[in-house]
């Protein structure tokens, strides 16, 4: 199966299916070198100034592409950028010189009080204007393209005035960046603010797809909650073909980050997923 | 319409309010209530702190149990809120927190314990050991070796306490058994936490090692921390001290300049 996962290409640049590699994985993946196109991991854990896991990733960095995955840069708060944090997180891409970049459309900072957590936005012009502002200064300091990725919300707000594909097209035009979609994050968002899946996955700018994410979910009863602690889940994998189909194929990481199984899960999950662009490609040709 | 700043405050204070019970106005959540989904973030932003605290500290938790060691991490949440997205730096301020913390007065080595954990997480991602200062000092006249200052190396850090915090670490270790004529109360200690390599290393270090390791780390010149070593053991063996610090890069020459004859900057 493994086989089918097209093989690492050391230029820089994610294809095809990729995994979210953690702590636990790093030396198996440097013993094996399974046949993988690329894999993610958090920029803030590599934020350090030296030591073992900066020394791993850049193992890693000679045999797959990388890329870095920003959750505490807090893109969406009304208040300005923490400037210290996007020194490291320049100083790091510049050490690892990452294929993709990205962050979150959330925010998880308010009053010098970080909550560390990726928060929901209202989907309004003053959000729009904060973030695109935001999103410039990110580009103008790191010199390049990030992508911004839709997160699982459990609560919405009011005052909004557009759907979040509306503002994610907005920010496209406005920032130039990339989007990072996670189809996961759309299924249980959909879910818990009672929207149609269908409907976002459609309103979303094809060419601005850079990334996709996929993962594993909880169900509460009436609530979802992305745990990242689970398999992907059968309809979560529909909504990724049926995306695939429409996008053609696009670098898709497997994330796992809570109760992480063996290597080969995680492998397993990510040939799924080479699967189904495989399958894209031949209804393509 | 609440500006997107004061939307952000009212969130952020209800999620860490202490009754746990806030639910900030405006949310709209598909039908649901809005304290369920709202409460799914407090959840996660709770569970998130404990969870960077206790990857830090897993001594302190070993000794006070998972209970009270949740306990203290939502109090310290409240005293010392996060300052910084990347979730890895959390918990810098443990250690005084448990100091002050009246729920921990029974346990007064309990803070000192945290300052080695965090010491140990420090110097594990600090920067690598540069290469070792004996080279720099070849550079520098004998004559000047009294006027010179050093300074700890960014992988190294100096813990001092009243009580053998370092064997209470070792023997809270996975796999390592408890062993029963441990005393709290054997007295102090000065450990030296170092990396070597990737690994962290810790050395208790012996009285007039520890002095004078001590007394160049406060800032003294060379020549001062000798007097000082002297004082405590008229026979300590001052150079092979230094040189075995200054081989293993534990200590860096601190503006080497000052140190340098003219010329040779």
């Amino acid at each position: 199966m493994n086989a089918r996962i097209p093989c690492a290409d050391r230029t820089g640049a994610p294809i095809g299916a990729g995994i979210g590699l953690r702590t636990c994985h790093f030396r198996e993946i440097l013993r094996q070198r399974p046949a993988i196109g690329w894999v993610e991991v958090h920029s803030e854990n590599y934020f350090c100034d030296g030591g073992q896991p900066l020394h791993l990733l850049d193992k890693v960095r000679e045999c797959y592409p990388v890329s870095l995955h920003g959750v505490g840069l807090s893109l969406g708060s009304a208040e300005p950028l923490d400037r210290e944090h996007l020194a490291r997180l320049r100083r790091l891409v510049g050490r690892i010189e990452p294929g993709l970049v990205s962050e979150h459309l959330s925010w998880s900072m308010a009053g010098g009080r970080h909550l560390n957590e990726l928060l929901p936005l209202p989907c309004t012009d003053e959000a729009l204007a904060v973030v695109a502002g935001h999103l410039d200064q990110v580009q103008d300091i790191l010199g390049r393209q990030i992508l911004v990725e839709n997160i699982s919300s459990y609560v919405g707000f009011q005052q909004s005035s557009m759907t979040e594909p509306a503002f994610l097209s907005e920010l496209v035009a406005r920032t130039g960046c990339g989007l990072l979609l996670d189809v996961n994050n759309v299924y249980v968002s959909a879910h818990n603010l009672d929207f149609d899946a269908r409907e976002y996955l459609a309103a979303i700018p094809a060419e601005a797809v850079a990334e996709i994410h996929l993962a594993g979910h909880a169900n509460l009863g009436r609530m979802l909650v992305d745990t990242h602690g689970a398999a992907v889940a059968p309809a979560v994998w529909a909504l990724y073909a049926e995306t695939i189909a429409r996008l053609g194929p696009r670098p898709s990481l497997i994330e796992w980050d809570n109760d992480i199984p063996p290597l080969a899960v995680l492998l397993a999950e990510a040939a799924h997923a080479a699967v189904v662009m495989e399958g894209a490609d031949g209804i393509a040709a | 319409m609440a500006s997107l700043l004061d939307l952000q405050v009212a969130f952020a204070a209800a999620l860490l309010d202490p009754s746990r019970q806030r639910v900030p106005v405006g949310l709209s959540t598909g039908g649901r209530p809005a304290a369920e989904g709202f409460g799914l973030y407090r959840n996660s932003v709770f569970g998130n702190y404990r969870k960077a605290l206790r990857a830090v500290y897993p001594v302190v938790e070993a000794l006070v149990g998972e209970r009270f060691f949740a306990h203290a991490a939502d109090a310290y949440v409240g005293v010392h809120p996060s300052r910084c997205g990347d979730l890895n730096r959390f918990g810098s301020l443990f250690a005084d927190f448990l100091r002050d913390f009246p729920d921990a007065a029974g346990l007064a080595y309990l803070p000192d314990t945290a300052r080695l954990e965090w010491a140990i997480e420090t110097v594990f991602h600090a920067e690598d050991p540069a290469p070792a200062a004996l080279v720099a000092l070849s550079r520098v006249s004998e004559d000047d070796y009294p006027g010179l200052h050093f300074r700890l190396a960014p992988h190294c850090r100096l813990i001092e306490s009243p009580w053998p915090v370092d064997r209470l670490w070792h023997l809270n270790q996975p796999g390592v058994p408890w062993d029963d004529d441990f005393d709290i109360d054997a007295g102090g200690v000065l450990i030296l936490v170092r990396r070597c390599g990737f690994e962290v290393e810790l050395r208790r270090l012996g009285a007039a090692e520890g002095v004078l390791l001590a007394s160049l780390v406060a800032g003294l010149t060379l020549g001062a921390a000798c007097e000082r070593v002297l004082e405590r053991d008229p026979q300590a063996a001052i150079a092979a001290m230094l040189r075995g610090l200054l081989s293993a890069a534990s200590l860096q020459l601190a503006a080497p300049a000052q140190g340098l004859p003219d010329g040779q900057h």
